[in-house]
């Protein structure tokens, strides 16, 4: 293999892996800073319910 | 204090704007413009020596994108007050594309004005406006491309859904294909990653519906619950994967792919109005047993594709 191409795939993984993080991470902050209070007991009714829907 | 803030950034984005528009340099040619399908029309800001002008060698014709394919001039004429030139070309152009004109060693009442070169191109604005256009009729994601099929015929069954689910589809789109611009043209082209467009571009448009989604909920529930499970619906949809792809391989710039975007999402709002309107009628109609519901719907679809045929060809500007 050339190593010009292993350099690429390599700078490309780290890259992507980098923009995922970042992304993720970026959701992450905004599904914390955005959390809106759902009472429980929306959950737990579901989770009872037979829930073929 | 709110509606100050937002006076303040619209001088800020006005001020470069002007400045940009200012510093045109100084030519002789004043404009250069495309008139019939075959003649480039350059005017002058003085008169040019007649004799100069005759000589077909001072003048090379390309297209911008591929400076090493000359076009071949037929004649060139001047106009009696000697500012005015015509090119003919023996061939039609394509006149979508712009034009690069290099005029050589201009020869003014005795004085060499060296060589210029001119881009000729249509007005901008009326490109902008034809792949707003294109995208909205012509090349319709529904009727004419067969994208997006399957939300087509979930959500087209009553009208307020279908309108919901465009006006939804149309904000997303404009937003990821947006976000998808940027990545494409500053992270994946420096570094050579293109040929990951398709994973890249999936994995955005997943994560723009779940931004929007979690922010929404918070921000402006009426508008949440307005949008419902339309929201989620859309990453199903192929046409908001086909955007960005067609915005990098033609490599279109940020207002270019923010046209295409809105007339792609537009497009889809009104094909999905034409279909629900249809299909609330289809409701009452007499329609033989092993027709009704999906079937149907795929032949009026068919009828609505041959219709919007009919926009091929079109051109405004």
């Amino acid at each position: 293999m050339d190593p010009l191409y292993i350099k690429l795939a390599l700078g490309g993984l780290a890259l992507l892996a980098s923009i995922g993080l970042f992304f993720g991470i970026g959701l992450a902050l905004a599904a914390h800073k955005f959390a809106v209070e759902v009472n429980p007991k929306v959950e737990a009714v579901k989770e009872v319910l037979a829930g073929a829907q | 204090m709110k509606k100050h803030a937002a006076a303040i950034i619209a001088v800020f984005l006005l001020v470069p704007v002007l400045l940009i528009g200012g510093c045109t340099k100084p030519r002789f040619i004043k404009k250069g413009e495309f008139k019939g399908t075959d003649l480039i029309v350059l005017i002058f800001a003085g008169p040019v020596d007649p004799m100069w002008a005759e000589d077909r060698a001072h003048f090379t014709v390309n297209e911008a994108s591929d400076p090493d394919i000359l076009l071949d001039i037929q004649s060139v004429s001047l106009s009696p007050d000697r500012t005015r030139l015509t090119i003919a070309l023996s061939d039609p152009m394509n006149q979508e594309r712009p034009h690069q004109v290099v005029v050589k060693d201009i020869l003014s009442e005795g004085r060499n004005l060296g060589t210029e070169t001119l881009t000729v191109a249509r007005l901008y604005f009326g490109y902008l406006f034809g792949i707003f256009l294109g995208a909205l009729l012509i090349q319709n994601f529904v009727f004419s491309k067969y994208l997006g099929l399957c939300v087509f015929f979930g959500t087209s069954q009553k009208k307020t859904t279908a309108v919901g689910m465009g006006i939804t589809f149309t904000a997303v789109i404009v937003f990821a294909s947006f976000m998808s611009w940027f990545l494409y043209q500053f992270v994946l082209k420096p570094y050579r990653l293109d040929y990951l467009q398709i994973i890249v571009f999936i994995g955005l448009v997943s994560l723009t519906v779940q931004g929007v989604d979690t922010i929404l909920r918070k921000v402006n529930p009426a508008l949440f619950k307005a949008f419902g499970v339309y929201l989620v619906l859309v990453i199903a949809n192929c046409i908001v994967i086909a955007v960005p792809l067609i915005l990098a391989d033609n490599e279109y710039n940020m207002i270019e792919s923010l046209m295409l975007s809105l007339g792609a999402g537009l497009g889809f709002l009104l094909a999905l109005f034409l279909m629900s309107s249809v299909r609330e009628r289809l409701d009452f109609a007499d329609i033989p047993v092993s027709w009704r519901g999906l079937p149907i719907a795929f032949i009026v679809a068919g009828l609505f594709a041959l219709s919007f045929m009919g926009f091929s060809g079109m051109s405004i500007f």
